[in-house]
């Protein structure tokens, strides 16, 4: 997996595999498109339609792109240290619903103690989230990627639970299904499009996005993570401490899951609603996965994903056909890039024995 | 008293057997990967294509044994899709297992869309559910009628499947090379026989296994298909490999565990525990078996370790 963890500007060889895997998923996408007798080309400018058509949809697009982004470097930052956090969608359900209701709870505060605060217990209560599972890993060695999957669909239910029907969080307003009392106002982000989904999180998260480079390129705690993710016995007998290290490092992913969580309340749905993601985080850890946790790739991936997830949905409602075509671009992408490595050495493989077929046969002849 | 006898009674074990039985089915595949060497988390995934198969071949041919029949085959193809990217390639067992469950997932939801026209749930009357099963002799006998008399068929399928596992893994030289190829694949190597091929063998057998699992999903358990039916079934099964140690007995009484659990759950329902508290049983429950069982284990090896240093 850290075959080619470095700069990508060094590895242009993976860049040119990505495009090549981007461009077959693409005509993959189209010929299930024909065999399903739908028109691709048409699938396909709807697409861009749904994505570049007007300000407001582009706005979107960028607004799904910060969730990705966010979401992908919370996975790149466990997995650095050697951690798999599949649970950040219980994360994010969690941290929004904590943001939520702090911001209900604070009604007539004013914003600059109540945001803050907000930013806090969508923090804490993302990272202690993850902290559970860290902690059994370390300390016990439970698998995490079982523990923090399962915790997904705790969290999921439990939040469905509080804001549904005899939900204790429910709120009053008719015509809310699902979803709790509306976040005050005052302490909405500011909408950066009129009526698109982009809002000032754009900020925040380009901060959260520079912060997760810079400790994970630039700082000694980024290199003691990358040598524990690696080599976890080097790590050990170099003096580091790996366990606090992996705990650390996943609570960092839960803390940031849980911020995705509370920038959809207060970047523009208001109030947390039961259903506040549709798999996001999955979708972010295919990007984080593909770049191979590179935080600059994620950055500029998750605009590709943006852009293909928005215009999945306007290809739905313009040209009906079924908008997770897009999971399914993004896993052939995902399988092509995963099998990089492979293929790549058996095309060698295959050089090499033809090459020394060719030098025989020549042997042959000059005997 | 009254709520206690509401939920514990014959109905919980007759849930527990039709909850528990496509989790094992899974278990049972996601074990003979996990003895060759393989982290196999895309049973979820598999099991997911193979119900949807499983329904649209069932509606398409009026048959359920067509749909049970093209959902092993459609395992098997997965099975080897999965084996050439994991085993020839060498790609990431977790990325390849991660992909495969946002593939099916996206391909089960557009097939259903573009084929049926549906979305969310496709359920028709020309749906042919599997057969259940009749004991004559079992009648009227008190807890044996309700709990083994018609069950779907693939309820005792299971069964003997597990059995049929077992017998393959420790009493057949392919069961042997299979563990083998796990545990020491340089050996078997040496031996003259390829961990390559045991781990595709392995992989294809979890199709198969993953497709009952689908097929008794959406034609025994339920007769529907609906998006994102396998409801994580998939990482149970693989939590229920790790509490039975890849042992067939051992995880099949796990997945059993798991589906009584559910079954709780479920009959809690009855006494007015919300739906949505209900359904959190058997995830927690996972989570606090598999923290409980690797403890328990960690502290067997301790106290061996320590009986050891005292004996010498």
């Amino acid at each position: 997996m850290n075959k080619l963890t470095d700069s990508l500007r060094n590895n242009k060889s993976y860049l040119t595999s990505l495009v090549l895997s981007i461009v077959a998923a693409l005509l993959i996408g189209a010929v299930l498109m024909l065999v399903t007798g739908y028109n691709p080309v048409e699938g396909y400018a709807a697409m861009l339609k749904g994505v570049f058509g007007n300000s407001r949809v582009f706005g979107n697009t960028l607004a799904k792109m910060l969730t990705l982004c966010l979401t992908g470097l919370a996975m790149a930052v466990c997995s650095k240290a050697g951690m798999f956090n599949v649970g950040g969608e219980g994360q994010l359900f969690l941290g929004g619903l904590a943001a939520t209701m702090t911001g209900v709870y604070l009604q007539g505060v004013s914003p600059l103690i109540a945001v803050p605060l907000a930013f806090l217990s969508a923090a804490v209560v993302g990272g202690f989230y993850a902290w559970i599972p860290a902690v059994l890993k370390v300390k016990l060695n439970v698998s995490e990627v079982i523990t923090t999957i399962m915790l997904n669909s705790v969290a999921i239910y439990f939040c469905s639970y509080l804001t549904n029907s005899s939900g204790p969080l429910r709120t009053d307003d008719k015509g809310v299904l699902g979803g709790t009392e509306a976040v005050p106002d005052a302490f909405m982000f500011d909408q950066l499009i009129p009526r698109s989904n982009l809002s000032t999180a754009i900020i925040y998260s380009a901060a959260i996005a520079f912060i997760c480079w810079y400790v994970m390129k630039k700082t000694s705690v980024g290199l003691e993570m990358k040598v524990t993710g690696e080599n976890p016995r080097f790590a050990f007998f170099s003096g580091l401490k790996k366990d606090n290290i992996m705990i650390w490092a996943m609570i960092a992913s839960g803390a940031i899951c849980g911020l995705v969580g509370m920038f959809e309340v207060y970047g523009y749905q208001q109030r947390f609603l039961d259903s506040i993601s549709n798999e996001f985080y999955y979708d972010g850890m295919l990007v984080a996965m593909i770049m191979n946790y590179s935080p600059l790739g994620i950055i500029l991936m998750s605009f590709f994903f943006a852009v293909i997830d928005i215009g999945a949905g306007a290809m739905e409602l313009s040209v009906g056909i079924s908008g997770e075509l897009s999971d399914i671009i993004f896993a052939i992408i995902i399988f092509l890039m995963a099998a990089e490595g492979g293929i790549r050495k058996y095309l060698n493989e295959k050089k090499i024995q033809k090459k020394a077929r060719e030098e025989l046969e020549l042997r042959k002849e000059a005997k | 008293m009254e709520i206690l006898a509401e939920v514990f009674n014959i109905g919980l074990l007759q849930n527990t057997l039709r909850t528990a039985t496509p989790v094992i089915l899974a278990a049972m595949g996601g074990l003979l990967t996990e003895k060759a060497g393989i982290m196999n988390i895309g049973m979820d995934g598999m099991i997911l294509v193979g119900a949807f198969v499983a329904v649209s071949f069932s509606f398409a041919c009026t048959s359920a044994a067509m749909g049970v029949l093209v959902a092993v085959l459609v395992g098997i193809l997965i099975g080897i899709f999965f084996a050439i990217f994991v085993v020839k390639l060498k790609s990431d067992e977790f990325i390849i297992g991660m992909a495969l469950n946002t593939f099916a997932g996206g391909l089960t939801v557009y097939l259903l869309r573009s084929i049926f026209g549906v979305k969310g749930t496709f359920s028709d009357k020309g749906i042919v559910s599997l057969p259940t099963v009749h004991f004559d002799f079992l009648e009227g006998i008190p807890v044996l009628d309700p709990l083994l008399n018609d069950n779907s068929i693939f309820v005792y399928l299971t069964w003997i499947l597990v059995f049929l596992t077992w017998l393959f893994l420790y009493r057949t030289p392919y069961g042997f090379w299979l563990r083998a190829a796990g545990e020491h694949p340089e050996s078997l190597e040496t031996a003259g026989i390829s961990a390559q091929k045991m781990k595709f063998i392995a992989s294809i057998l979890c199709g198969v296994f993953c497709g009952f699992a689908g097929a008794h999903l959406s034609l025994g358990y339920l007769t529907m298909f609906s998006e994102g039916m396998s409801n994580s079934r998939g990482f149970i099964a693989f939590a229920c490999v790790i509490f039975g140690m890849a042992n067939p007995p051992k995880v099949f009484l796990a997945a059993l565990l798991f589906g009584f659990l559910q079954a709780v759950g479920i009959r809690l329902q009855s006494v007015g525990v919300p739906a949505d508290l209900t359904a959190i049983t058997p995830y927690l429950a996972t989570v606090l078996m598999l923290v409980y069982i690797v403890a328990s284990g960690d502290r067997k090896k301790k106290n061996k370790a320590k009986k050891q240093l005292e004996n010498i």
